[in-house]
């Protein structure tokens, strides 16, 4: 306990260890929230019908609305994320330019790429006697938002890739530029999900989803670990980091 | 490559961090092929029927431009590690030709089955035919990308880094790696 | 410039060329036998022909032949693992016949 009071107080990275452990125990909290509370993860079919939507709600009810709650109350952890994300652009030999965008892009992102689908599947769950077919409608409207807006994630990722490949500082590893490519990448693997209710491209198509998850999944534990790195190798100077051998000595 | 000794010293060409993204593009291709090839397999008169309506020759001509395109990318490599940058730029330059006619020909193609009424939404296998070809053309334009880099790297005189040039080099290679194997399950 | 390094990144080229070439007397092998089994033994001599090119092109074009041994192993590896998940799904979807 002592030692925590006397980081809190006196370490100059607390801000950074701050941000970095809000944006582990978001991942976590999303993890929990979409996949085994509210079932919203892995996608429920969209070639359901009315009757089988409405199933789906009726089922998911009580984990929709508590878990969806949870999502609503936590979600300001984003912004720390993004801010470290950004902090590592600013750390960079590169302009300004890049962190800034890229901060401007993800805060935005939120709005379609999470926010929506709470809001939307909230209210569907709300008033369990709806009409099936706006259950439907809500379904279609929540699951289309969160998997079919991925291009500003797109452009996020490769924004964060060119200031990676560009920079002189050293500050992240190259092959995480380049995975900031493969991850840009599923994103447009995703688009056909506005075009196919059954196969592989759906939004919750083998390919779609499933491959693609694992891709984000494989890039979010890398960019936790690197952004970890950061922190323990900043030296708050403007010039090349030092080796993580060397700054953790 | 060491004179005395006559043995070039191993290392790896380019950043090894290219290497990452290599492997790991080949990994997730090789999960949507895994996919394509299960599902074929399960309905395979539909996949065998709608393979018909493909023309072997449009896959062999792209496939022999590819590989023509990687052999003169690896003699821009070749010429840039020996100095002899304007012959670096000439291989460079037709290898961007090599792929910019397979980028009209694969369009070509698919105007041509299009109009022939096979598109993206036709069937199953053309939903796997346009997505294999789709995403492998987006990785064209990239490579077009890293031809561009090259390019820049090679005109300037000093700073110029062989290094960048052979990480550019080895994505176009995969380019070419990942279009060999989509035309030998999509043609075949 | 290496005369035989040329020299060499041509043969390879000749021989990738080729194995391209063989495909096409595959297609119409099966047209005249134009059953089901036939199929199968092209798509798997297809899928063992693009994998000995990925290989070619592994240790030819991205010269990892002049690379440290971990590399080569490494790219082995893959083009092992490919060639297991193609002919392993081919071959499970066989088996799952709708």
């Amino acid at each position: 306990m002592r030692s925590i009071a006397w980081h809190w107080r006196n370490n100059p990275k607390r801000e950074l260890w701050l941000a970095w452990y809000a944006t582990v125990v978001f991942y976590n909290i999303f993890f929990i929230v979409f996949f085994p509370v509210t079932h919203a993860q892995p996608p429920p079919h969209p070639g359901w019908s009315d009757a089988q939507v409405a199933y789906w709600f009726a089922r998911s009810h009580g984990g929709l609305l508590a878990g969806f709650a949870i999502m609503f109350a936590i979600a300001g952890l984003t912004a720390p994320q993004n801010a470290l994300i950004a902090y590592s652009m600013r750390r960079m030999s590169v302009s300004r330019a890049f962190a800034y965008s890229y901060l401007v892009m993800y805060s935005l992102s939120a709005l379609p790429g999470m926010l929506l689908l709470c809001v939307v599947l909230s209210v569907g769950a709300l008033r369990p006697g709806r009409d099936p077919a706006q259950l439907h409608w809500l379904y279609d409207f929540g699951f289309l938002s969160f998997t079919g807006t991925m291009g500003i994630f797109l452009i996020g990722s490769l924004v964060w890739m060119l200031a990676i490949l560009l920079d002189k500082n050293r500050v992240m590893p190259k092959w995480f530029g380049y995975l900031n490519l493969c991850n840009a990448l599923t994103e447009v693997v995703v688009a056909p999900a506005w075009i196919f209710r059954t196969g592989v491209l759906t939004w919750n198509g083998l390919i779609s989803w499933w491959i693609n998850i694992a891709v984000f999944g494989i890039y979010t534990g890398a960019f936790i670990m690197q952004l970890r790195n950061l922190i323990l190798r900043e030296d708050f100077g403007d010039g090349p980091l030092p080796s993580l051998a060397e700054a953790t000595r | 490559m060491t004179a005395n000794t006559g043995k070039p010293a191993r290392a790896i060409p380019g950043q090894p961090d290219m290497w990452v993204l290599v492997l790991f593009e080949a990994l997730v291709f090789t999960a949507y092929f895994a996919v394509y090839l299960f599902h074929r397999s399960a309905h395979s008169e539909l996949f065998l029927r709608s393979q018909a309506r493909l023309d072997p020759r449009f896959g062999t001509l792209n496939t022999l431009l590819m590989l023509t395109s990687s052999l003169f990318m690896l003699r821009c490599v070749q010429a840039s590690r020996a100095g002899a940058i304007r012959a670096a730029m000439t291989s460079a330059l037709i290898t961007g030709l090599l792929g910019t006619a397979f980028g009209v020909s694969k369009i070509t193609e698919w105007i041509r089955l299009v109009h022939g009424g096979s598109g993206f939404t036709s069937n199953e296998f053309f939903e796997y035919y346009f997505f294999l070809t789709g995403i492998h053309f987006l990785h064209l334009l990239i490579g077009f990308v890293a031809i561009g880099v090259i390019a820049c790297q090679l005109r300037r005189r000093e700073r110029r880094s062989q290094e960048v040039v052979e990480t550019c080099a080895t994505y176009w290679h995969t380019v070419d790696l990942l279009w060999v194997l989509i035309f030998s399950l999509l043609t075949w | 410039m290496n005369a035989q390094a040329k020299r060499r990144a041509l043969i390879v080229w000749l021989i990738l060329s080729a194995i391209t070439l063989a495909y096409l007397p595959l297609d119409s092998w099966v047209d005249s036998q134009g059953t089901y089994r036939a199929s199968s033994v092209v798509t798997t001599i297809a899928i063992l022909l693009a994998l000995v090119k990925a290989r070619f092109i592994f240790r030819e074009f991205m010269q990892v032949r002049n690379a440290p041994t971990l590399l080569g192993r490494l790219t082995d590896l893959w083009v092992l693992m490919i060639g297991a998940a193609l002919l392993g799904s081919y071959f499970l979807g066989l088996g799952h016949v709708s």
